[in-house]
């Protein structure tokens, strides 16, 4: 779609001129990036923007307002939804501009590649440069500033330069190229309730002498109950009636050669303590062909967010759900999660297939289109309210767009339009090696990443029955600690950004920047560590990264102090959040909010504790629950937390001081039992698992909340054949958008601040 | 020839008085000398050099960058400093300046064209004109009784055109922030009136040199008057916490959202006019105006030089608020300054009038 | 582990006063004292650790084209590129390179090793594919770093240590324990003979004779590397990767 003339244009610009010389010194020096913070990358520009690197150094100063800048970064992927948004903005800049691309997304897609939802920025808007790494680092993204003015000054190149060795001549025999690694079987066995050992809750019971119910434990605290599909909505009503008061997730699956559909809805309680950890898979089979279900949104509220979006993966109709249009997808991918829907293969020789996905665009792709029905304009015109849209590009907003509907100052109504950000991860799940799902999922959440690859990895073990050591355990305990302070900082950098606190956002960034060195010591990268892997963890942490750590426990506290009496004392901050965006505890466990933010509405439900895994019991510490539920609550119980995972990790550090020995399970390693870590093994040991048949739920504490990981495997595929994920930042979506209704404008931005939502995590 | 007569002989009536380059005058053969001091004719003066022209660019050229060099600082971090490594970016606001200037102007086909391009202007009219009063030490173009009040009714004046450019804008944003625009202008514009009136009734003048000249401290004589005027300076010129209108993370800078190139260029230095002028106020009002040491060679300058001074020292306080706090809800805001604000105002008043009786 | 109810703060006016003095007090003391965290890159640049995970660079002498970084890539990264001896090495398309280093971790060789270059801009999307050829020498970025900085994490505070010249970008790998493979067949009456093996094994060290009327394989195991392409391949999965004897 990109002219290619187009690309020259504005450096024509800069050149022409008796004042060329004087443009060319006044923009060089002014590029004011409009951050079109569309994913993971964004973290990394916001790292750049901050005190670590500061580039306002070099006069780009990070400017939300398209018309005012001059320079676009484009962080990450760009998906079908917001390549509009793209395109809108390019437009909307003044000549000259110039944009710079980074990170693997946008460039070839990166581990999206193959994805149904992305698009090739490049082809969308003259792109000057290309940076890469997933996601960069700060010195990438300045070192793109840096040749964005040296290319205003004339000499634009690239920045690296390749010595060319050369390659052995002697001659040989073309040989046969090996078959993918992937083996993906035609027609298996699907199956959720295979028995495995476990026992039924005493409340279960009586359901299981039901006529046409099948209730099966598949594992401890986990039930499957099968129900015919005309009795799920009597059936649930009784669950509800049981204790069980929220859904967890969603899913459907679709196994064509069955000709037929599998929906689930996988329910718990937080309002009775011994039904906590049980997570019930309540489902039922409809047929493939035009599959109606009835809609459980007026059971479980929770459940409402989840069925729009299944609407939209799998082409169903949830009868009874009022949103029947488009949620998360761009109009023009239809179903895209059905077995029918084919991507891309991967092909592992040169030349053999193009190195960049082919990308079909839409013919009239860049139309602008708010994906709520007119009659919500005119219902507003009529009651004297005035819409406003805020996002997907937007200084304030992410990348989420809501519709915001507002009477004077009130907010009456906010509709929320994400998927900006959905990268179809579940889908690419579906066509990657379990281990090669790592990487994939951690990029949900860049800002809080052992906890998602623990909470992946973790499922993995769950369903190969693998131990990891006792060093192991201690190091993802206390590494999964700090990315959950790390993710408190990213949101209350954010949180106080959105209040207008530009210098809270710099105090947190500052300790992020302390540790992501911590990070960058142990895993070797700042923050895409996938370094939890099945059986414990890459390679063992050094003695100094542990004195670091230990360090960082203290010195963090030091700077801590500044940031809370700039700003979380600031009693013009406490006027702001005090009493705003109330959720009581009911309104929170009927939206089924998690975390942190559902602690904070009073309820006592923390899965480290419900269902403890890694080391966590073994060390001391607490978990703050407050009574409030407002902003302020949220925000002040998060910041409790970190001290609880200081706690953490002194204790975590103080055990791994005295421990040694392997860091990972000896029955990974096989017959290398002998090895110190994977190093060289990595393929040959995890390359070919492959998890028994059967649905696999796994329950993580991430940062913000309950992750949950379920990975359903024919038992025969070395690829899963579903995996079901459900974000924290995606349930808590729903409570952020109850929380809004009824405040006042400004609050929007406070009440989001407060939610750490993070829509790369909820999009998936 | 005979006008140029008069005109010269005018100018040397009245001219600023600066030892220091009286030499080099002297120097000069005298129908020269004469045109040589032309600019030195006061209100020629105090128009174009202080506090006029000369002064309020080179502070929009500076203040912006002190502004962000010192948040950065508080804000452990560097700023703008590559530019020109050695004096630690100082000439940044100048590359800002020139990329404003040679970047296309949009205007948006929502807009009302011509109120759209014309209120960035015309906004200079309350900018500018208040200057002529603008007392720096014995420096000012025109002298009356009422300079205080007529650039109190001047910066009045100001959100009418901010309300303009907003609305023209045919942005939603805008409109949102024109209507905050407004509702901060009922907020600010009673105490703020009310704690010059408490200053005038100390004074018993309006005239900034007589206040001056006067040799009180306003801050000491009335404080509550200082905070009022202090508290209204943030929220009429839009400074954190009171930074509601423009809101750039909430509203992407309200009125301004749709100005691009040299007309938000125009907009952005607008808030800056308007600072520079309360400061200027305030400097008057309360810190003595361009009183201080007397440094000779510079006779009528050296009070100019310290009021510059005071002024650029207010300027940097309230550019450090930024750095200092979040921001406060629109209603908030209101709330405050129809209650506690007003009410303190009042007793600002009430002081003054107190004071007043006493010494009388 | 307990419960922590936490109560959340009110303030009263001489609250208020107080944590409006402590801010304002706060930012003047970081105005004339800051805690400045800030790396001037280009000008200097952060040291990272040896263990950093930037741009890959490839030793063709220890590569047993055994496929397994193609084999392990998340993104699809590295496709395999034919050289002129009929045998097939690696090539890394930066473009797509989300430097998570699994086919480091995988490379059973030592092949693949990593650098600490990580800031570079490409003008063009085409060039940003790195050949065999190109990933065996390091290449040259751009350097305007006159010092390295490095983040000193002490007790107190972090500190940010400036040392005068470039900070090395190359580094040594790891010792890591070699592990040498050899195929063997396990089940040789199975064996069809179909020669897939044969086909696949790029050191020519799988050889299919005809001894009376079955094809039977030779396995050379002086010139098999142990890459597993073989056992990967075989239709009856009667291949299996064993360490070499004394080894274990």
């Amino acid at each position: 779609m990109v002219v290619e003339e187009a690309k020259d244009r504005n450096i024509r610009i800069v050149q022409h001129g008796v004042f060329a010389p004087l443009r060319r010194w006044g923009i060089r020096w002014s590029l004011w990036p409009v951050h079109f913070v569309t994913s993971c990358c964004g973290v990394e520009l916001a790292h750049s923007g901050a005190c670590g690197y500061d580039m306002e150094r070099l006069g780009a100063l990070n400017y939300g307002i398209a018309r005012q800048s001059n320079f676009i970064i484009i962080e990450g992927t760009i998906t079908r939804k917001m390549a509009r948004a793209l395109r809108l903005v390019y437009e909307q800049m003044p000549d000259p501009k110039f944009v710079s691309l980074i990170g693997a997304c946008g460039e070839r897609g990166g581990l999206f590649w193959n994805s149904y939802n992305i698009t090739l920025p490049h082809e969308i808007v003259p792109v000057d440069f290309f940076i890469p790494g997933c996601p960069v680092t700060p010195e990438g993204l300045i070192r793109g500033i840096r040749a964005v003015q040296e290319k205003i000054e004339g000499r634009g190149r690239t920045t690296i330069e390749f010595k060319c060795a050369e390659l052995p001549r002697e001659g040989g025999e073309a040989r046969l190229v090996p078959s993918s690694p992937k083996f993906l079987a035609e027609t298996p066995t699907v199956r959720i309730d295979v028995p495995r050992e476990g026992e039924l809750p005493e409340r279960l019971k009586p359901l299981a002498e039901e006529e046409g119910v099948r209730v099966t434990a598949i594992g401890k605290n986990r039930v499957a109950i099968r129900t015919p599909a005309e009795r799920l909505e009597e059936i649930a009503l009784r669950l509800k009636e049981l204790g069980f008061d929220h859904v967890k997730s969603v899913n459907i699956v679709d196994v064509p050669h069955e000709r037929r559909m599998l929906v689930e809805y996988v329910v718990s309680s937080y309002s009775v303590r011994e039904l906590m950890p049980v997570l019930v898979s309540l489902f039922a089979y409809v047929p493939r062909v035009s599959p109606g279900l009835q809609s459980l949104k007026h059971v479980w509220e929770s459940a409402d967010y989840c069925e729009r979006e299944l609407q939209d993966l799998f082409g169903v109709r949830f009868e009874g759900n009022p949103w029947q249009r488009r949620f998360i997808l761009a109009p023009e991918v239809e179903a895209p999660l059905r077995k029918d829907f084919r991507l891309e293969e991967e092909s592992y020789v040169l030349g053999e297939a193009p190195l960049a996905p082919k990308i079909e665009y839409p013919p009239e792709p860049l139309s602008y289109y708010l994906p709520v029905p007119d009659e919500v304009f005119e219902e507003a015109a009529k009651n004297d309210e005035f819409v406003l849209p805020i996002g997907p590009h937007h200084t304030g907003s992410g990348h989420l767009r809501v519709i915001l509907r507002v009477k004077g100052d009130v907010i009456v109504d906010a509709i929320p339009d994400p998927g900006y950000v959905h990268r179809s991860m579940e889908k690419l799940a579906e066509t990657k090696l379990y281990v090669q799902n790592i990487p994939l999922f951690e990029r949900l959440s860049i800002a809080d990443p052992i906890n998602i690859n623990l909470g992946y990895v973790r499922t993995l073990e769950f369903a190969l029955g693998v131990e990891p050591p006792e060093r192991a355990k201690l190091i993802r305990t206390m590494l999964a600690e700090l990315s959950r302070i790390g993710a408190f900082l990213y949101d209350a950098g954010i949180f106080s950004l959105f209040t207008g606190h530009s210098t809270g956002f710099m105090y947190t960034f500052s300790m992020r920047e302390m540790l992501l060195e911590l990070f960058v010591r142990m895993t070797g990268s700042r923050c895409t560590p996938s370094y939890v892997i099945p059986g414990g963890v890459r390679w063992d942490v050094s003695d100094e990264a542990l004195k670091l750590t230990k360090n960082f426990t203290s010195a963090i506290l030091h700077r801590l102090s500044k940031f809370e009496s700039i700003f979380v004392n600031n009693p013009v901050l406490m006027e702001r959040v005090k009493g705003v965006g109330v959720l009581t505890k009911e309104q929170a466990i009927n939206v089924g909010i998690v975390g942190p933010f559902l602690r904070a509405s009073g309820v006592e439900y923390d899965i480290r504790i419900a269902e403890p895994y890694e080391a966590y019991t073994e060390l001391e510490w607490d978990v703050p629950v407050a009574d409030d539920g407002d902003c302020l609550a949220r925000f002040l119980l998060r910041l409790e937390e970190v001290r609880q995972s200081l706690n953490i990790v002194r204790q975590a550090v103080e055990a791994l001081e005295r421990t040694s020995g392997a860091v990972i399970a000896a029955e990974v390693l096989g017959e290398f039992k002998d090895a110190p870590d994977i190093r060289g093994l990595f393929f040959r040991t995890l390359g070919d698992i492959c998890l028994p048949r059967g649905e696999f739920t796994c329950l993580t504490e991430a940062a913000r909340g309950t992750l949950l990981f379920s990975i359903l495997s024919d038992g025969e595929s070395n690829v899963p054949y579903r995996v079901r994920v459900v974000t924290p930042s995606w349930m808590n979506l729903h409570g952020f958008m109850e929380a809004v209704k009824g405040q006042r404008l400004a609050d929007f931005w406070a009440i989001y601040g407060s939610f750490g939502y993070f829509p790369p995590e909820a999009d998936r | 020839m005979k006008m140029l007569g008069q005109i010269l002989e005018l100018a040397s009536s009245n001219r600023v008085e600066i030892p220091l380059i009286e030499p080099l005058l002297g120097m000069l053969p005298p129908p020269l000398s004469e045109l040589a001091a032309l600019p030195l004719w006061k209100p020629l003066f105090a128009a174009l050099v202080v506090p006029g022209f000369a002064t309020l660019g080179l502070l929009l050229l500076l203040l912006p960058w002190i502004e962000r060099k010192l948040c950065a600082r508080i804000q452990w971090r560097v700023g703008p400093k590559e530019i020109v490594s050695w004096l630690g970016g100082i000439i940044q606001l100048l590359a800002d300046s020139l990329r404003f200037l040679f970047q296309e102007v949009i205007v948006s086909r929502d807009s009302h064209r011509p109120y759209f391009t014309q209120f960035v202007l015309l906004s200079f009219i309350p900018a500018l004109l208040p200057m002529l009063f603008v007392a720096a030490g014995t420096i000012i173009a025109i002298r009356t009784e009422y300079s205080v009040q007529i650039m109190l009714a001047l910066v009045c004046l100001f959100p009418v055109f901010i309300l303009g450019m907003g609305w023209s804008s045919g942005n939603r944003f805008a409109f949102v922030g024109t209507v905050r625009e407004a509702f901060m202008y009922f907020a600010y514009e009673v105490p703020l009136i009310l704690s010059v009136i408490a200053m005038l009734l100390v004074f018993g003048t309006g005239d900034p040199v007589a206040i001056g000249e006067s040799g009180r401290l306003g801050i000491v004589l009335n404080p509550l008057a200082a905070l009022v005027f202090f508290i209204a300076t943030a929220m009429g010129t839009s400074r954190l916490p009171f930074e509601i209108p423009e809101a750039d993370q909430e509203l992407a800078f309200g009125p301004f959202i749709e100005y691009s190139g040299i007309t938000f260029g125009l907009a952005y230095v607008l808030a800056y006019e308007k600072l520079y002028v309360l400061s200027a106020l305030f400097t008057t009002l309360f810190l003595g105006g361009g009183s201080g040491p007397m440094i000779a060679p510079l006779g009528e300058l050296s009070g100019a030089l310290w009021f510059v001074l005071k002024v650029i020292v207010v300027m940097v306080v309230f550019a450090a608020l930024r750095a200092i706090y979040p921001r406060f809800r629109l209603d908030q805001a209101l709330k405050a300054g129809w209650s506690s604000i007003l009410a303190i105002s009042l007793l600002a008043i009430i002081i003054s009038s107190v004071e007043v009786v006493m010494w009388a | 582990m307990g419960i922590k109810r936490l109560k959340m703060p009110e303030y009263s006016f001489g609250d208020k006063v107080k944590w409006h003095a402590a801010a304002v007090g706060t930012a003047f003391k970081e105005a004339f004292f800051p805690h400045t965290v800030t790396v001037h890159y280009p000008k200097e640049r952060r040291k990272f650790p040896d263990n950093f995970r930037g741009y890959i660079l490839f030793d063709i002498e220890k590569c047993i084209n055994c496929w397994q970084c193609a084999f392990v890539c998340p993104a699809n990264a590295i496709r395999m590129k034919e050289a002129p001896n009929k045998k097939y090495y690696p090539t890394i398309d930066y473009a797509k390179c989300i430097f998570c280093h699994f086919c480091v971790d995988s490379c059973v060789g030592g092949a693949l090793r990593t650098t600490k270059i990580h800031d570079v801009a490409y003008a063009d999307v085409n060039e940003m594919l790195a050949e065999t050829e190109q990933l065996m020498e390091p290449p040259e970025i751009v350097r305007e770093d006159r010092r390295y900085v490095e983040y000193v994490i002490e007790e107190d505070d972090v500190r940010l240590r400036r040392v005068k010249g470039q900070d090395y970008l190359l580094v040594e790998p790891p010792p890591r324990k070699e592990y040498s493979m050899v195929c063997v067949c396990d089940d040789p009456e199975s064996c069809t003979g179909c020669g897939t093996c044969a086909d696949v094994c790029e050191h020519y060290a799988i050889s299919i004779s005809i001894e009376g009327e079955y094809k039977v394989i030779r396995i050379d195991t002086a010139r098999c590397t142990g890459c597993g392409l073989c056992v990967k391949e075989c239709p009856l999965r009667v291949l299996r990767l064993v360490r070499r004897e004394g080894e274990q």
